[in-house]
């Protein structure tokens, strides 16, 4: 996944100011910055839930350039070949867990429903949730409704997964039960691109780390240099400082 | 006083069954349907020649819900048989009593029932829109898996509460020459001299009507409420 001179608007507000990222496969991608700092645009860019006003993107066999219309075709393409998981979930109220889990391989898939079934029984054991296949939305927890939006996503069978802030409406002992999901799925290779405002988190799992200000990225390189203590960059320095509580 | 009421209420019920609940139920359905069409086409983001179609559908909405229900009636049965255009319509359009009134409760019940159905359209997170395109739905699987089954939800209490209305308002279809609940009340009523007694008993009737609704509704919301608690 590559995005070229992206730039996007919100009204008035430049919000992404000529971004160029590259996010490789089999890699966990961590995204960090303050809140409206544009992290968050550029993940639904890269999904076309936000379509950028200029600028590249190539994905695949996927290179759209964004000073066209984007087809609807090539819209849902991009879509079957990523997975999102958002802040609140967004689990469909309406299904069980496992209905939410095999919507997208029925409906947009099109497996054998069958098949769909035991791939999301499959999913469910791996993010812990085995009995849970019949309950509903409004009777998990946080961390369990995270979970299985992690399941849901992983069922397209996506090349990458894009996760917006996954845990920031959870407790910490339920957002440990969910990073414990996506530790596992970075140690198998899967290519991610998470924004997170857990530095722990982010120190642990990330393969590279970028840092997004204003809709400038400052910072694009290796977790180690970026939470190393002599990092020359004082903005980078305070903003890890105030994350973790140090001045406290 | 038992006596009238034991003559006359076979015949008001008789009525009611043959054409106030078929009047009202008929006319709700196509109601429904009008009215999931104009919502969806007055939420639609659409642009271009897709506007004049919006525009219609803001102007078929305004226009029945700033004119009587009653004045409606008129115009479609008593008026439009005065529609003439030459070469296209000579005789205007002449309509049978029955089609006249399904035909104004249809679009008078559509135009109300687009309005409950946008707002509860508009009413599901947008995170549910969103959660259905990323994993690569159309825009219309998203809206008939996910979003409208959530939308009828809001919808349901509004929409029974039009569904009520519609079956008291076809008593205005009396005025229209058809023979439904009231104007065989008004019939017997000249004829015993005993108008307090008869409208007191239509009403009754009108009033075990909707109350047998009333249940269903209830019903119906438990049913459609029993996997949600909380909106997330």
């Amino acid at each position: 996944m590559k995005l070229t001179n992206i730039n996007k608007y919100f009204g008035n507000k430049h919000v992404l100011k000529n971004t160029t990222l590259d996010f490789p496969a089999g890699q966990t991608t961590v995204m960090v910055g303050p809140s409206g700092s544009g992290k968050s645009t550029i993940l639904r860019s890269l999904n076309l839930l936000v379509i950028p006003e200029s600028g590249q993107y190539d994905f695949g066999k996927h290179h759209l350039d964004f000073s066209h219309k984007v087809s609807n075709k090539t819209k849902l393409a991009i879509r079957r070949e990523t997975g999102m998981v958002f802040q609140d979930y967004n689990l469909f109220p309406n299904k069980t867990v496992l209905q939410n889990i095999t919507e997208g391989p029925i409906q947009v898939l099109k497996q054998p429903k069958q098949a769909a079934i035991r791939n999301a029984q499959k999913l469910l054991v791996k993010v812990g949730l085995a009995n849970y296949g019949d309950a509903y939305p409004h009777e998990l927890s946080g961390g369990q409704a995270q979970r299985v939006a992690i399941a849901r996503a992983l069922a397209m069978n996506p090349k990458y997964i894009l996760l917006d802030e996954p845990t920031s409406a959870l407790d910490p002992e339920l957002e440990l039960s969910v990073l414990k999901v996506l530790s596992q799925l970075a140690a198998e290779r899967q290519s991610m691109v998470i924004v997170t405002h857990n530095m722990i988190f982010a120190k642990r799992v990330a393969d590279r780390i970028i840092f997004v200000e204003n809709g400038e990225i400052l910072y694009d390189g290796t977790p180690e240099e970026f939470f190393a203590v002599n990092n020359p960059n004082q903005r980078i320095k305070n903003f890890i400082s105030s994350m973790t509580m140090e001045d406290l | 006083m038992w006596e009238i009421i034991k003559t006359s209420l076979p015949q008001l019920l008789a009525a009611g069954f043959k054409y106030t609940i078929p009047l009202a139920i008929i006319s709700f359905f196509f109601g429904l349907v009008i009215a999931l069409v104009t919502a969806l086409i007055r939420l639609s983001r659409q642009q271009g020649a897709f506007m004049i179609l919006k525009w219609i559908a803001g102007f078929y909405v305004w226009l029945f819900r700033s004119t009587p229900l009653l004045v409606q009636l008129f115009i479609v049965f008593f008026g439009l048989p005065y529609l003439r255009i030459k070469g296209i319509l000579p005789h205007g359009i002449k309509l049978e009593p029955f089609t006249a009134g399904i035909i104004t409760f249809s679009l008078n019940t559509g135009a109300y029932a687009s309005e409950t159905i946008r707002a509860a359209i508009s009413a599901v997170p947008v995170g549910q829109w969103e959660a259905g395109a990323a994993i690569g739905m159309t825009r219309w699987q998203i809206l008939r898996r996910v979003i409208l089954p959530q939308a009828l939800r809001v919808a349901l209490p509004p929409l029974s509460n039009s569904f009520i209305s519609l079956v008291k308002d076809t008593s205005l279809a009396a005025s229209i020459t058809i023979m439904e609940m009231f104007a065989v009340s008004q019939q017997i009523a000249a004829e015993n001299y005993q108008p307090l007694l008869m409208y007191s008993l239509v009403a009754m009737v009108y009033a075990a009507f909707t109350t047998v609704l009333s249940y269903l509704q209830t019903y119906l919301e438990r049913v459609v409420n029993q996997h949600v608690s909380v909106k997330r």
